[in-house]
């Protein structure tokens, strides 16, 4: 068994070695080519229309999210229109400075609306929602995590729910040991930059968190994010594979939501995901297990003694995998545990390193 | 104009003396004459108390009785100006009528809304009766009539758990209403609405009856004691978790149940847009959700209270809006009435709360 996965994180570093290759090119090419999308949140209401137009397009975004029924959610257990609408609501909270002048009754159409992108960018961004699937997300160039505000966009993964429960588990952690908040934590494949702000707020002023990601865009969104909430002090955002960004680093807590669903399931997902997110964010191999095994050996090698990691895994089956290779396998771990996130799947594996 | 003012005045006034006096000069003689009982002082903390008390009756005596001298010494004046035909002693003594009606106004509030935690924001839930669709709708249109009523009032509201009907309608919800005095008003609204209508619901267009119960919660701010929580006795679920979740899913359905697993008692919340934000949302009003339940513990205890009891839990049909064969609103604590539904289901219940309030208030007189 041990064998077995040696040889498939072996094969994972090679993988990713040759991804980055592709991205370093690119980079190297032009390193700025990355460009920032601003969140639709955050653009000036510089737009203006007559509240007679932005109902009636308020009407046909609706009809057309009624439509879907539940159409998505059978073929590929996508949003039905429930969550469409709400999803709409928010839309109309990030677009238009003022939300209440739709839903409020009054009777002057001819009012003038300030809204944050022109009218006919409003119809495309609902349309690409419902007809090509586009993620919310993406639409509004952010999502709403924990308590924070994140801009993400393509080529980034949206941060998950379940995510969120990494950085209560840190804060467990931390609360039990006041250690931890000193030192050098990591957050590999950091994407957006979620986990590494959520940590990084948990440590505090004296605590320090590296974030690394393979993706030149997650690495400027992740920046873009660490920057709003004023954590540069903090946060240093490196791009890489892995641990190579953190060589000779000893680290004091490592957090990671890596690519674990195996590569047979990627077709099958809902087309929010499939479609239109990274890849290289979800794919995990064959089993999944590539880069967690990767990222496994690696904090055996790189977490001081008395270090904290928390992982998110694919659910049972992996939780448990890796929960018996942290103890019996690797050997140099310990009060390794598995944690269910609110759905009740046990999705996180943390543990400690032995002194 | 002059006349009425000066009617309605004197009426207000007369009121707001009436509700209290009798009841104050009562006690201030037994306050006296506990005062002057040799051994008052052998036990000072009491003492004390009954000397506190006697103090601030007399000085609401006091300012009972300078009002009401005012009052006259203002009626006087306007009386001697109409008979000289002082024009400007006229409309000066009915400015001064007029100031003293608002001072009344605000002082009968004052009164009415003297409860301990009646200044605090509150959580308002619906939840409809048996009845399916019809009742569905019957909930949604209470919710809708709070909802309008609270903003009239300059409160803010915000939608914290929403349960929709399979048809129409919603099975429960429940809104956050913030702002001073929130609780302070909305508690009046606590029971069993009941509609009497044709349903639109129903081809055979029959007349239909619903109910929808009314449940008012308030959110105990700082300086008051809360229940403490213990993370270890919550367990905390997604409401409408799909599938295997994580990188697999890309959802927006983010609400979660909170159970309180030692009473039983759950909370939910789904409409925020980070699943931490509904878990603290729902936190909220789980918190709120077992402080009251504390209070009608430690009222139950309190012999006193056990009248106010009934207030608190739903259950009592307190208001009939009828929109066929009549058209009505009527409230069955105070027989308020009005004949136009459509204005109270937008929102205009001041007159029923106030109308309530001071009723309850003559009710504790009583007691």
């Amino acid at each position: 068994m041990l064998k077995l996965s040696i040889t498939r994180a072996s094969l994972s570093v090679f993988q990713t070695r040759r991804l980055r290759h592709i991205h370093c090119s690119t980079i190297s090419c032009a390193p700025t080519q990355v460009k920032l999308q601003t969140p639709l949140f955050l653009r000036p209401p510089d737009h203006k229309v007559t509240l007679a137009d932005l109902k009636k397009w308020h009407l046909w975004a609706k009809n057309i999210s009624s439509l879907v029924g539940s159409r998505f959610l059978d073929i590929d257990n996508g949003p039905d229109s429930t969550l469409l609408h709400r999803e709409l609501d928010w839309f109309i909270e990030d677009a238009i400075e003022q939300p209440k002048s739709l839903t409020e009754d009054n009777y002057n159409m001819s009012l003038e609306v300030s809204i944050r992108a022109s009218l006919d960018d409003l119809y495309r961004l609902w349309n690409q929602r419902i007809e090509e699937r586009r993620p919310f997300q993406y639409i509004v160039g952010c999502e709403h995590w924990r308590d924070l505000v994140l801009c993400v966009q393509e080529g980034v993964l949206i941060p998950r729910l379940e995510t969120e429960l990494i950085v209560d588990l840190v804060e467990n952690a931390t609360k039990r040991n006041a250690e931890l908040k000193e030192g050098v934590w990591a957050d590999l494949g950091t994407g957006s930059g979620a986990l590494a702000i959520g940590v990084g707020m948990i440590l505090g002023p004296s605590g320090r968190v590296i974030a690394v990601d393979l993706s030149p865009t997650a690495v400027a969104v992740a920046s873009y994010n660490v920057q709003r909430y004023l954590l540069q002090d903090t946060i240093t955002v490196k791009q890489g594979s892995w641990f190579e960004p953190l060589k000779d680093c000893q680290l004091t807590g490592i957090v990671s939501n890596p690519p674990y669903i195996p590569s047979s399931h990627i077709s099958g997902l809902q087309a929010e995901v499939a479609q239109h997110e990274p890849r290289v964010a979800l794919d995990g191999g064959a089993d999944g297990l590539d880069d967690l095994l990767h990222i496994c050996n690696g904090a055996a090698s790189l977490l001081k003694p008395g270090g904290f990691f928390a992982f998110e895994t694919n659910g049972e089956e992996q939780s448990q995998f890796l929960a018996n290779y942290l103890t019996n396998e690797a050997k140099c771990f310990y009060g390794v545990e598995m944690t269910s996130d609110f759905a009740g799947i046990r999705r996180f594996v943390t543990g400690y390193k032995k002194e | 104009m002059g006349c009425s003012a000066v009617r309605d005045v004197i009426f207000v006034t007369f009121y707001f003396c009436w509700v209290q006096w009798e009841r104050l000069l009562s006690r201030v003689e037994v306050l006296s004459l506990e005062l002057n009982k040799p051994d008052l002082w052998d036990d000072p903390v009491r003492a004390g108390k009954i000397s506190r008390e006697h103090g601030s009756l007399m000085g609401r005596m006091k300012e009972v009785k300078a009002f009401e001298r005012e009052l006259l010494e203002h009626i006087d004046m306007l009386k001697l100006a109409q008979e000289e035909n002082d024009q400007e002693l006229e409309t000066d003594s009915l400015m001064a009528l007029l100031r003293m009606r608002r001072i009344v106004k605000e002082k009968e509030l004052e009164a009415l809304l003297s409860g301990e935690h009646d200044p605090c924001s509150c959580f308002i839930e619906v939840q409809a009766g048996a009845g399916g669709t019809e009742s569905n709708d019957w909930a949604s249109i209470v919710m809708l009539m709070y909802k309008s009523w609270a903003q009239r009032r300059g409160y803010g509201v915000t939608v914290v758990d929403e349960m929709p009907g399979e048809v129409a309608g919603i099975k429960r919800a429940t809104i956050k209403v913030d702002g001073e005095y929130a609780f302070g008003y909305a508690k009046a609204e606590v029971g069993v609405h009941r509609l009497v209508r044709i349903s639109p619901f129903d081809s055979g267009k029959r007349r239909h009856t619903s109910f929808a119960a009314v449940a008012v919660i308030p959110i105990l701010g700082e300086g008051f004691s809360h229940v403490q929580i213990n993370e270890s006795d919550l367990k905390i679920e997604r409401t409408r978790a799909g599938g295997a979740g994580g990188q697999h899913v890309n959802t927006t359905e983010s609400a979660v149940r909170i159970t309180h697993i030692p009473t039983g008692i759950t909370a939910q919340c789904q409409n925020e847009r980070s699943q931490h934000q509904n878990k603290s949302s729902a936190m909220a009003v789980l918190q709120s959700r077992l402080d009251q339940l504390e209070m009608t513990r430690l009222a139950q205890m309190n012999a006193q209270h056990t009248q106010s009891l009934t207030d608190i839990s739903w259950g009592t049909q307190i208001r009939s809006y009828v929109l066929h064969p009549y058209r009505m609103v009527k409230d069955l604590r105070t027989n308020y009435e009005v004949s136009d539904p459509d204005s109270v289901l937008e929102g205009d219940l001041d007159d029923f709360i106030l109308s309530y309030l001071s009723a309850s208030l003559d009710k504790d007189e009583e007691n």
